[in-house]
């Protein structure tokens, strides 16, 4: 059976995306991983409606689109609780949920989190670019032509057979609060830096500033008594690097961060924490943990 | 040689932290020797250091640390064939908004500052920044010169520039603060090849001057598939 269900994107939202698990191989060439910024949750969208875990979703931010469906299926909601609806009516996250024929999807307030993910059951008709359909940081027009979702734009998903329902339990589903610690790992330079700014580093709350965004975090205020040990030649950095600039400037890598940087790479951010990041919106506020592997 | 664990899913290795010919060359054996190790899920090699990204429920730091030790990089010598792309560039005015203040800032004239950028061939030390953005160098000491103080919103696809002792070559659109000082209509970033980057840390490119008419042409012969850059060994 070759139906398709359609999603038509009546309002873009402020940033929504079509993103996987990302690119991983070609960093070499400069190019990012890209791929959800909350990996887990969008597994986990995938894993409610019966699809590949590593598959596309929608990654929705704060403020999220109008959909309209064309077709049945089913969708499964995670992440961030950005108050999905169902034709102006409430609906679970974390559950697979039936779609009708002309359903609207629509969101509302933000109340926990920054990012919804949307699975739609079925296959995307979506052109991936080395090896993945993730929005790609540069050129996402030619590159991945569907995946920086645009106003009337139409996405077309192959039916596949419905699969029993699924639900994750609330106690399973990540705690999303607006003050998270965060652990870290000692970085590269880690050893180059003093006790003062280490010591400052880990005994203040930082701040998500507004100029933050999926290639990276500022976090507000800079580190005392920084003192960038010495010239660092430019060299590899991976999502989760926190770099901080000659002006002591602390800066969170994030999925869409280039591959290379001549910065200090004080901490590494622990993998599973870089999802409970991705869902900080600025002005959240976070503290960090050294620990150890 | 130094081996450090770089989060919870990769490792650095430090060479002698220099810009040199021979200490790259190391990385780029290193990472050939490691890219396919079971387990190895990227690598970033860079000036004097390689980055190595791991699955952990196929490999450890400990393991991949250990095989690392045992490889003999130390007879690392520059690439005994060399392989020299050879880019035609037009340095003439309306592709070189900042000639003007390079031939300030080094005290040396258009003409000079061409011929010693055509000189010879520069090493590809690394890829980075942005997809296909190859960092060439080094420059010959004259042609020093600071990044722009204020970088530009959007640097076009192909603009040659200089920043430090390095020059580059934009691959697609993109912001940059490096001095442009000429153009290449040939593209170094091709998203449609199986390899998009035109260019690999090892390479070397020679830069050719070419006229506006000569850059236009070629830009036709582009469109028409009929143009490749010319590639020499040795």
């Amino acid at each position: 059976m070759a139906e398709k269900i359609r999603l038509h994107f009546v309002k873009p939202g402020l940033q929504t995306t079509i993103q996987d698990q990302g690119r991983v191989g070609y960093q070499g060439m400069g190019v990012p991983v890209n791929g959800a910024m909350d990996k887990a949750s969008a597994r986990t969208a995938n894993y409610l409606v019966g699809n590949d875990e590593n598959g596309p979703v929608l990654e929705i931010t704060l403020l999220g689109p109008g959909i309209r469906i064309e077709g049945e299926g089913q969708i499964a909601i995670t992440g961030g609780n950005l108050s999905p609806k169902v034709n102006g009516e409430s609906v679970d996250m974390y559950e697979t949920l039936d779609v009708e024929d002309g359903d609207m999807i629509s969101f509302g307030r933000p109340v926990t989190g920054c990012r919804s993910y949307l699975a739609v059951r079925g296959d995307w008709q979506v052109t991936p670019w080395l090896g993945s359909c993730s929005a790609s940081a540069t050129k996402a027009s030619e590159l991945t032509p569907q995946s920086v979702i645009q106003k009337e734009q139409v996405l077309e998903i192959e039916y596949e057979e419905l699969i029993p329902p699924l639900a994750i339990d609330e106690e399973e589903q990540p705690e999303l609060t607006a003050l998270n610690i965060i652990r870290v790992l000692p970085g590269p330079e880690f050893s180059l830096i003093s006790n003062l700014t280490i010591g400052d580093f880990f005994s203040r709350d930082f701040k998500v500033s507004n100029d933050s965004n999926r290639m990276g975090y500022k976090l507000e205020g800079k580190l005392a008594h920084f003192e960038s040990a010495r010239e660092v030649i430019s060299s590899g950095v991976i999502p989760g690097t926190i770099q901080v600039t000659n002006a002591g400037q602390p800066i969170v890598l994030m999925a869409d961060a280039q591959s290379s940087g001549g910065y200090t790479r004080l901490v590494n951010v622990v993998t599973e924490d870089l999802d409970k990041l991705a869902q900080m919106k600025p002005g959240d506020v976070l503290r960090f943990r050294l620990v150890s592997l | 040689m130094i081996i450090l664990p770089y989060g919870d899913n990769a490792l650095l290795i430090n060479l002698d932290q220099r810009i040199d010919e021979v200490i790259n060359a190391q990385v780029i054996a290193l990472d050939e020797a490691i890219r396919h190790l079971p387990g190895v899920t990227f690598t970033i090699p860079a000036y004097c250091s390689l980055t190595v990204g791991f699955d952990t429920e196929l490999t450890t730091f400990d393991t991949l640390k250990e095989h690392i030790g045992t490889l003999n990089i130390s007879g690392g010598k520059p690439e005994a064939a060399k392989v020299v792309y050879h880019i035609p560039v037009c340095y003439e005015a309306p592709y070189a908004p900042d000639m003007e203040a390079v031939t300030e800032f080094t005290g040396l004239a258009t003409e000079e500052i061409i011929a010693q950028h055509t000189a010879a061939p520069f090493r590809v030390f690394m890829i980075g920044f942005i997809a296909g953005f190859a960092y060439l160098g080094s420059l010959p000491k004259a042609l020093y010169c600071p990044r722009r103080t204020d970088p530009r919103r959007l640097v076009e696809e192909g603009a040659v520039g200089l920043a430090g002792y390095q020059t580059g070559i934009y691959p697609t659109n993109a912001p940059g603060g490096w001095q442009l000082i000429g153009k290449t209509p040939v593209a170094t970033f091709r998203p449609d090849n199986e390899v998009p980057a035109l260019l690999k840390p090892g390479d070397y490119v020679q830069f050719k001057s070419i006229s506006q008419e000569e850059y236009i042409s070629i830009e036709e012969e582009i469109k028409e598939g009929t143009f490749e850059p010319e590639v020499s060994y040795g």
